[in-house]
């Protein structure tokens, strides 16, 4: 049973970025909860759980990966025709459903990142963005692609809104922000075309170097906060 | 016309000013700089006092070292918000 787009040679190193991937997107959660505990800035709560939700989606798509490997293997040991068959049955349903939460969770996340600057969400908003989500996940689940061209078009809109706010304050870290968004839209560009299995890994590796990016962020975020002080003290 | 200051936009401020006095200052100074009358500066040097944040001693308020990691905490975090341009 193929499982994704991943070439055998790249099974286990995927799940491994995809590992990566969650422990940054934890950070920043963690950030927020942080940020949030001493500002008391509810928007931080919202790009939380933004962060939130792609981590989730990411664990999501780590535990179908790694059950998905272990049945597929388990069912060779095996070598029994009946035994075989409810196996994979099995494997199906928990393959569509493991990677229709992953696709719903990081739309939703991308959904809410790009809603937090605008500041103007109606719950009408709220809603089409709800149904927008879903039909999107399940036609997915059938055209892999539409998952990937919506995830482009979120990432579209936050590249346009954090260029606006990078324009106004002119930070290193909004830039490192929008570089990080940037290669993140790349990478998923390619995975339209997952079916090229080389076309597959360039783009989790270009999803690798879009999160090492934003781990780069957070340690930009925690120097200059303590260059800033130290600055101060000197004063 | 200027957006009303917020609590904790206070308190960063008192802390950044008496940082830049290299730790200590006057309660006057601190008083003209951080922009406060007389009654504020004494409710949030009161606050400040009972986190350990501050403390008074010969007539100048000295930042703690709790006052500066919490300082740095802040800095820290009000940075990451106006990266995301919260």
């Amino acid at each position: 049973m193929k499982i994704a787009f991943t070439p055998d040679w790249f099974l286990g190193t995927d799940v491994l970025i995809e590992i990566f991937s969650f422990a940054v997107l934890l950070i920043f959660f963690i950030l927020c909860v942080r940020s949030y505990k001493l500002t008391k800035n509810k928007s931080t709560v919202y790009l939380g759980a933004g962060f939130l939700a792609i981590a989730l989606a990411e664990i999501f798509t780590i535990l179908t990966k790694l059950i998905l490997f272990y049945d597929t293997t388990f069912t060779q040991e095996i070598g029994h025709m009946i035994i075989t068959y409810h196996v994979v049955k099995s494997v199906d349903i928990f393959y569509y459903l493991g990677f229709f939460l992953h696709k719903i969770f990081t739309l939703l996340g991308f959904y809410i990142i790009y809603k937090i600057p605008s500041k103007k969400g109606t719950t009408e908003d709220y809603i089409i963005g709800a149904c927008f989500i879903i039909i999107a996940a399940a036609f997915s689940q059938v055209f892999y692609y539409v998952f990937h061209i919506t995830i482009l078009v979120l990432l579209g809109l936050i590249i346009y809104n954090y260029s606006k706010i990078y324009k106004k304050n002119k930070l290193e870290t909004t830039k490192i922000l929008l570089v990080a968004f940037w290669i993140l839209a790349v990478s998923h560009l390619l995975l339209c075309l997952s079916t090229l299995q080389i076309v597959y890994v360039f783009g989790q590796v270009l999803q690798l170097v879009s999160y090492l990016t934003l781990l780069i962020l957070i340690i930009g975020i925690r120097k200059y906060g303590k260059e800033k002080s130290k600055k101060r003290h000197n004063l | 016309m200027e957006k009303k200051r917020a609590r904790n936009d206070i308190i960063f401020d008192i802390l950044s000013i008496i940082q830049e006095k290299r730790g200590k200052i006057k309660p006057t100074h601190l008083m003209y700089k951080a922009n406060l009358s007389h009654v504020q500066m004494k409710k949030y040097l009161e606050e400040l006092e009972r986190n350990s944040l501050v403390k008074k001693n010969l007539g100048m308020i000295e930042i703690t070292q709790k006052g500066r990691e919490f300082f740095l905490k802040y800095q820290q975090m009000r940075e990451f918000e106006k990266t995301f341009g919260l």
